[in-house]
């Protein structure tokens, strides 16, 4: 807020009279007083974490299930190890032509694969990567609003998948709306568990109540049935019941093209990345760890981030062992399984608070 | 292919020819929402008329296209042919050459089975891992192949009457050594895929097809002993050298798709234990008897029926008099196979997503189907 106000100061300086020549110490003084949120927003939770994430990500992706698949994966561009290769897609990608068929709706089929990989990353400024390293320090209210945040994500999907006017597209669009009320309930539930648990809707509060012990250790349920709805809400295999390749072609993404594609491809990253650092908030302690070179800030996101890429590496392993569930098991196993356990979860976490253990 | 008015609530999509699991045809699907009321098979795609180019070659020549009606399974297809050939020569094969005859067989059903297992498993949405370890799998077979025929796919290695090529030094060793690795490989395949817990719900009681409903609509092969009906032609009517080898023919009483996919897994566990006895037991003898390539077959009719990796292969052959066959009828397993797919959806509840389990577990090839 003082910065703000500094900055509004500072730019009705120049209706006081001052002269061009002014303008560079200004915009000096603009970037030295807000440097940490433009770090923020340029580096780590912002553009350069998210972009990075997708590229990096992508890039074992390929490489790492070429293995497993007894490939070799990108070879050619950047070296024996192809880390180039996801560059060089991207150039594609972005100079292809993008393929509007007659019937589709334009408006949505143009507007919902931008919002789709720009909202869920709204979300990522919510996350603490230390206590005094938040983007968008909104106090209480921050568990709540990233949950809002992150449940617009399917019902642009659905609207995506609907405008493209597509049969496999439109099956697509509704088995997102399946999975999104077979997964997202069980998700909220156990964050309520963890909110009463820690005495606070607060992310920041919320991993300095673990700092005596991570709560995946009494909340152990609730620790898995997260994580299921981790890979539901993200889309993960074995939950990519939405884009189920042998089914219906590429689902409610069958449609697009060139750029609009890469858009969404960077979209199931983006969500991937959110919802799994909310899981490490939630239950492995977030930023939580020792110090390490009297660093506080450094050594908190250096371990928030080595928390992230071990899930990270164990997700995409997944993909490897296990095929995909019909979307009737999984709604099955939404409501009969998870969303009960949930409850379970949360009345054993009230038990645990009411008589004190925890 | 026309295509009749349909209520509105139900929705007319095309599975194919345009989709990564398809293959080369179309299948209409009638579904409402994720359930699918109809199935209608679109066949035709690949049709090469086969059947018309056989009577324009001799009968030595017309291997080579019969060979290539399906590539995956090219020896249990070719066979066919060639005993169809033997009977309209009236060539008595040697007893070694039959023995041959059996191992290429068998090791093309290996080959055969292992890509219905590799897609089976793609189908229930594995990760295509699988799909590609099956397939670096079969290049044992297809190095037995090479160093056995001189070719990887496609080998004209049957004559009228005998075999190319004697088994060379050194062969069966290989063979045995081949079979050991594979042995080994598909114990693997059965605890980590079969064995599955994701891969059981999606293949137990799915597309149940009843003994009667299999014998009525003329299952064959894998999807009818899936049924647990013991119909196959090798115990039947015996061919090549099946009347002296020691094995058994697979039967399922699950009558669903995992009972086709343990089906073909049991077979591959046959055939292994066939390859290494004929490995052992090969009699010695001629591998051939004289033959001239521009012989007159005497005026005739015949049938032969011989057991393909994906079911019962009828050749029916009329010759004139003349070098060339003056008709040849092919009933290839695969069309048989889906008209038993088209009817499912009439048997049992299905969804979008049991479609391409569905189609896989009866395993058509539509190169072979459209001849």
């Amino acid at each position: 807020m003082v910065n703000t106000l500094t900055t509004m100061r500072t730019l009705s300086m120049v209706n006081l009279g001052l002269t061009v020549a002014d303008i560079p110490a200004l915009i000096l003084e603009f970037l030295t007083l807000n440097s940490k949120p433009i770090m923020q927003v340029l580096l780590m939770p912002g553009l350069a974490f998210i972009l990075g994430f997708a590229i990096i990500a992508v890039w074992f992706e390929r490489k790492f299930l070429a293995r497993a698949m007894l490939r070799v994966g990108p070879y050619y561009c950047g070296g024996r190890s192809g880390v180039l290769q996801v560059f060089a897609d991207f150039i594609k990608l972005f100079l292809k032509e993008m393929i509007f068929p007659d019937s589709v709706d334009w408006f949505f089929f143009a507007l919902m694969p931008v919002m789709l990989s720009t909202i869920p990353s709204l979300a990522l400024v919510l996350i603490p990567f230390d206590a005094n390293w938040v983007l968008w320090d909104i106090g209480g209210l921050s568990l709540p609003m990233f949950l809002a945040i992150m449940g617009i994500a399917p019902l642009m999907a659905i609207f995506a998948g609907w405008s493209s006017n597509n049969k496999y597209s439109f099956i697509g669009a509704w088995r997102v709306a399946y999975m999104y009320i077979s997964g997202e309930i069980p998700i909220i539930i156990c964050s309520a568990a963890v909110a009463i648990m820690a005495g606070s809707f607060n992310l920041v509060k919320i991993v300095e109540a673990q700092s005596n012990g991570w709560f995946f250790i009494p909340q152990f349920l609730g620790f898995i049935i997260f994580f299921l709805g981790v890979l539901i809400q993200a889309e993960r295999t074995p939950f990519d019941i939405p884009v189920a390749e042998v089914e219906l072609v590429f689902g409610w993404r069958t449609e697009f093209s060139g750029i609009l594609f890469g858009f969404t491809m960077m979209a199931e990253y983006v969500m991937f990345q959110a919802w799994t650092l909310l899981f490490i908030t939630l239950y492995l302690g977030g930023y939580g760890g020792p110090i390490l070179f009297g660093n506080i800030v450094g050594s908190h996101i250096f371990w928030l981030l080595a928390k992230f890429v071990v899930l990270i590496v164990f997700i995409i392993l997944l993909r490897t062992v296990f095929p995909r569930p019909k979307i009737e098991q999984m709604i099955k196993f939404g409501w009969n399984y998870l969303t009960p356990l949930a409850l379970l979860n949360l009345f054993i976490v009230l038990g645990l608070k009411l008589w004190g253990i925890y | 292919m026309s295509e009749p008015k349909i209520k509105p609530e139900i929705m007319r999509m095309s599975w194919g020819p345009q989709h990564p699991m398809s293959g080369q045809t179309r299948v209409l699907l009638d579904v409402d929402g994720e359930k699918v009321h109809k199935i209608i098979a679109d066949l035709g795609f690949t049709h090469r008329g086969i059947e018309k180019i056989l009577e324009n070659r001799t009968l030595l020549g017309g291997i080579i296209p019969v060979d290539r009606m399906a590539m995956v399974d090219s020896a249990n297809i070719s066979i066919g042919y060639v005993t169809a050939a033997d009977k309209a020569y009236g060539l008595e094969v040697p007893e070694r050459a039959n023995w041959i005859r059996s191992l290429v067989c068998e090791m093309s059903r290996i080959n055969s089975h292992l890509y219905a297992f590799g897609l089976q498993a793609e189908a229930t949405g594995y990760f295509p891992a699988v799909f590609l370890w099956t397939t670096v799998d079969r290049e044992i077979l297809l190095d037995l192949f090479e160093e056995l025929t001189g070719a990887r796919w496609s080998f004209n290695f049957f004559l009228p009457g005998g075999v190319h090529k004697d088994l060379p030094e050194g062969f069966k060793e290989n063979v045995i050594k081949g079979v050991q690795y594979l042995r080994r490989r598909f114990k693997d395949y059965w605890a980590a895929i079969v064995e599955n817990y994701m891969f059981e719900i999606r293949c137990n009681n799915v597309a149940i097809l009843e003994p009667k409903d299999a014998l009525r609509l003329g299952a064959t092969g894998p999807s009818l002993r899936g049924s647990g009906i013991d119909i196959d032609m090798r115990k039947d009517e015996p061919y090549a050298a099946y009347g002296d080898l020691d094995w058994e023919v697979i039967t399922e009483d699950a009558c669903d798709v995992m009972a086709r996919t343990k089906v073909r897994f049991h077979e591959i566990g046959q055939s292994l234990n066939m390859m290494e006895q004929i490995a052992k037991e090969i009699p010695e003898g001629p591998i051939k008897v004289r033959f001239s390539p521009f012989m007159r077959a005497p005026e005739g009719e015949y049938y032969t029926r011989v057991e393909t990796g994906r079911g019962e292969l009828g050749i029916h052959m009329f010759t004139d008099g003349t070098t060339n066959p003056c008709r040849v009828k092919i009933n290839p397993p695969s069309l048989r196979n889906m008209y038993v797919f088209e009817r499912l959806a009439e048997l049992n509840e299905m969804t979008v997503a049991d479609i391409p389990v569905v189609i896989n577990s009866i395993d058509p090839w539509y190169l072979d189907s459209d001849r």
